[in-house]
């Protein structure tokens, strides 16, 4: 199982988890990602993140069939975006990008043939919407909120008061890493690497 | 749900496992077939165990052994028994290692323990049952609910069509197993949208040689999905379960089934029907931390 490519581990300096707020600079990644609007844990959300994992899932499994390179499946991320604060935009307005990270030996090809399969097998339509994409995220800051989603403000406060001194700014999309599965670990439990872009100022 | 001691259950339970310890102190020098405690107890081979370790406090091979001690030392004070003829009888193949177990127990060596007048042949356990030689345990402590707040929830289960692949060794490989059925069922776009990844273990390994141990690695499918070669069909029994959420390391999956089935168990009104339990994987040892490995584990409930 040593051989099996693990990209947490490969890109480690990416995926640091400190207690407060640190400098990680990003290089371009590839995702499997699929985007939608709506209310984190309902029905929208469900079906985009059931077809994504469908999806990696697939791709990586016809590959180890082929006896090509085997890889991990990495864990869910997501991108954030609002128009206006989200302490009090409605969560239907909420739009969201889910991503799996995964390797560049994957091709456009390669996804082509796990929606194939998947759609005859009679899986959900949202297998359609998925795509294969490379987001460079260059300079960020990068921090561990442990605790329930609805604190997260709190931890960004830190990030953002950080990036000050660093005499940067925090410019989006907010980027999270679930690193603890929701339906079981307690919200007070709950792991998450934040990650915001802040571009390096023009001298 | 809070759990709540219901006597009635308790006694059930402890009535059942006093017929076991019995038997156990009157056949002290036979192997013990699993079957023939099982059926003693009126429980499921399967589950006999869970329910012995969890409220007993140890499991049935460290009970034999430490009774096994007991009844030297009780030899070695009453008797002129050679050392070495209570050794054998202790079922330990060398006098060093006899003598080392028995160390280990009592802090003295075996000669020592003859020596000193008024040391105790008893070595200390929570539940009470220790070697007598009228071979009748009359009564034992069950092991306390180590945690107040221990979360069971009871689910109903439909009945589950699933397909499998049946791991048939240690259940520490079953990894092995499940990344060649996950590859066979992914390539084929069956670890879909909603497809659920549950493990059957049919043996304890307490008992069962680790070569023989049966565990089905299952993933859900539809009514459309046929059988073909390594991979089987079956349908996972519905009805009531009882719920406990595991947190960690799979190694560990035990102490939380001693938990549910021999401390919350004999208190919460129900008994066990005789199908295994189920465990539901919520992620991968494949991108997680043993420690952050989440594990639902399922008792088949009926009521008494």
């Amino acid at each position: 199982m040593s051989a099996k490519l693990d990209l947490y581990k490969l890109h480690k300096s990416e995926y640091v988890t400190p207690k407060a707020p640190a400098l990680v600079c990003m290089k371009p990644a590839q995702y499997l990602a699929i985007s939608g609007q709506g209310a984190p844990g309902g029905e929208r959300f469900t079906a985009c993140i059931g077809a994504l994992y469908g999806a990696a899932f697939t791709i990586k499994m016809k590959r180890k069939f082929a006896g090509k390179q085997d890889y991990a499946v990495c864990k869910l991320e997501g991108q954030w975006f609002f128009d206006g604060d989200p302490a009090t935009l409605p969560k239907n307005q909420w739009k969201w990008k889910l991503m799996i990270r995964t390797p560049d030996f994957i091709s456009q090809a390669d996804l082509k043939t796990a929606v194939v399969t998947l759609l005859e097998r009679g899986k959900s339509p949202e297998v359609k919407e998925v795509t294969l994409e490379t987001i460079d995220e260059g300079n960020c800051i990068q921090m561990l909120h442990v605790g329930p989603y609805e604190k997260e403000n709190e931890t960004v406060a830190l990030m953002r008061s950080f990036a000050e001194t660093k005499g940067l700014k925090l410019s989006g999309p907010h980027h999270e890493i679930y690193l603890s599965d929701p339906r079981r670990v307690p919200p007070e439990r709950l792991k998450t690497i934040l990650r915001v872009p802040a571009p390096k100022q023009a001298a | 749900m809070k759990t709540v001691a219901k006597p009635a259950t308790l006694r059930f339970y402890k009535e059942r496992l006093l017929c076991v310890l019995v038997h156990v102190q009157q056949h002290l020098d036979e192997p013990l077939a699993l079957e023939e405690l099982a059926r003693v107890a009126f429980l499921a081979p399967f589950h006999f165990h869970h329910v012995f370790t969890g409220m007993l406090g140890e499991s049935l091979g460290s009970h034999l052994r430490r009774l096994r001690l007991e009844r030297a030392a009780c030899r070695l004070k009453l008797t002129n028994t050679p050392v070495a003829q209570v050794a054998f009888e202790a079922a330990y193949e060398t006098h060093e290692s006899f003598s080392r177990a028995f160390r280990k127990a009592f802090g003295l060596s075996p000669v020592q323990f003859r020596r000193r007048n008024g040391a105790s042949a008893l070595i200390q356990n929570a539940s009470g049952v220790h070697y007598r030689d009228e071979k009748r345990p009359g009564n034992f402590r069950a092991a306390q609910l180590q945690e107040k707040t221990m979360q069971i929830i009871i689910k109903n289960l439909p009945p589950t069509r699933v397909a499998f692949m049946r791991h048939i060794g240690p259940y520490r490989e079953v990894g092995k197993t499940w990344e060649h059925f996950t590859m066979l069922l992914g390539k084929d776009g069956l670890l879909g949208p909603g497809a659920q990844f549950i493990g059957i273990p049919h043996d304890d390994p307490a008992v069962t040689p680790s070569q023989k141990i049966r565990y089905d690695a299952c993933v859900t499918v539809d009514a459309k999905f046929r059988a073909d070669g390594e991979i089987g069909v079956q349908v996972v029994p519905g009805g009531d379960y009882a719920v406990l959420t595991h947190f960690g390391p799979y190694e560990n999956l035990g102490d939380s089934y001693a938990k549910l089935l021999g401390q919350w168990l004999p208190r919460s009104g129900w008994r066990l029907r005789a199908t295994p339990c189920l465990e539901i994987y919520f992620n991968s040892p494949e991108n997680t931390e043993p420690d952050d490995l989440v594990t639902d584990i399922h008792a088949p409930l009926e009521i008494i």
